[in-house]
């Protein structure tokens, strides 16, 4: 069976290693990704948490591969809504791909279930963090609308 | 079988009169799409043109305007002037979210296997990544020469 899956490719004007930062680092990532850290050790093997302003886990993982500032692949099952949480791990991967003095972006999640409720939420809110990603890095403001955490 | 179709959300914080300019006007279009520009004058029926102005064979894109309701949404007939029975259609949509536009342009009527489909697969992102960095920062990103 085909895997589901969820593809978004984005153009950034800064640098791979500024980008690779801004997609681990906690104080980055609260500020465009709706106020949630992330906490890892960013090793293979190790475990990967998304954490609301309140300390809640809301999605969980593993890191299956990382090479900064190039490819990082991780698991990520869903921890709010019981639904979701069922149906397991998904699977995201990061390339980041330097062309000139821009930063190509592929975010690419997958779903080994067909008509899975995760991939098409995931699917709605990709391209709005990654805008908000985008601003960040090229004006120093993200996006007003990832300021604040909303339960989702 | 469904034929092959490209969606494409992002969000930019502007004005739908502004983005609506950026996507119409030749002047914006040049700064943001690798150099080209974008002329009609965008009323229902119309003729409008992707053009390389210095290029042998400027003309690359061509098409009608199928349905233009500023600033809100735009749909255009898209061809390669070189094969105009390979007609397929671009609907840009653009809605206001407090302080930021969400855009979200959907390519359709694409034939599978075919070279305007790896070519719009290949640009839309990088068109519309460097709208966002134009709009926002008033610089297109140089991402067309590769």
């Amino acid at each position: 069976m085909k895997p589901e899956q969820f593809v978004y490719v984005t153009y950034i004007r800064t640098t791979p290693e500024k980008l690779w930062q801004a997609l681990t680092a906690p104080e980055f990532t609260q500020r465009y990704w709706l106020q949630t850290k992330q906490e890892s050790a960013w090793k293979p093997g190790a475990s990967w948490r998304c954490v609301n302003p309140e300390g809640k886990t809301i999605i969980s993982g593993e890191i299956i591969e990382i090479e900064p500032p190039r490819k990082l692949v991780f698991t990520w099952r869903n921890e709010t809504k019981p639904e979701i949480t069922a149906e397991g791990h998904s699977r995201v991967t990061y390339g980041l791909e330097k062309q000139g003095a821009s930063v190509k972006l592929t975010v690419l999640h997958e779903m080994d279930k067909p008509g899975s409720k995760l991939l098409q939420s995931v699917s709605d809110g990709w391209p709005l963090i990654l805008a908000s990603l985008q601003s960040l890095l090229e004006t120093g403001e993200p996006l007003e609308e990832t300021r604040r955490y909303v339960a989702c | 079988m469904q034929k092959p179709k490209l969606v494409y959300a992002t969000y930019i914080r502007t004005t739908p009169k502004k983005m609506w300019d950026a996507i119409t006007k030749p002047e914006f279009t040049r700064q943001y799409w690798g150099g080209a520009k974008n002329v009609s004058d965008w009323k229902k029926g119309s003729k409008w043109e992707h053009v390389f102005e210095n290029e042998p064979d400027p003309v690359w894109i061509t098409g009608k305007v199928l349905e233009s309701t500023p600033p809100k949404r735009l749909v255009l007939s898209w061809a390669d002037p070189d094969k105009l029975t390979d007609v397929s259609r671009v609907t840009y949509e653009i809605e206001a979210i407090d302080d930021m536009v969400c855009l979200k342009v959907t390519h359709d009527k694409l034939k599978a296997g075919s070279k305007m489909l790896r070519g719009v697969s290949w640009g839309w992102p990088r068109v519309l990544s460097s709208l966002k960095s134009f709009l926002e920062t008033g610089k297109g990103l140089n991402i067309f020469c590769k």
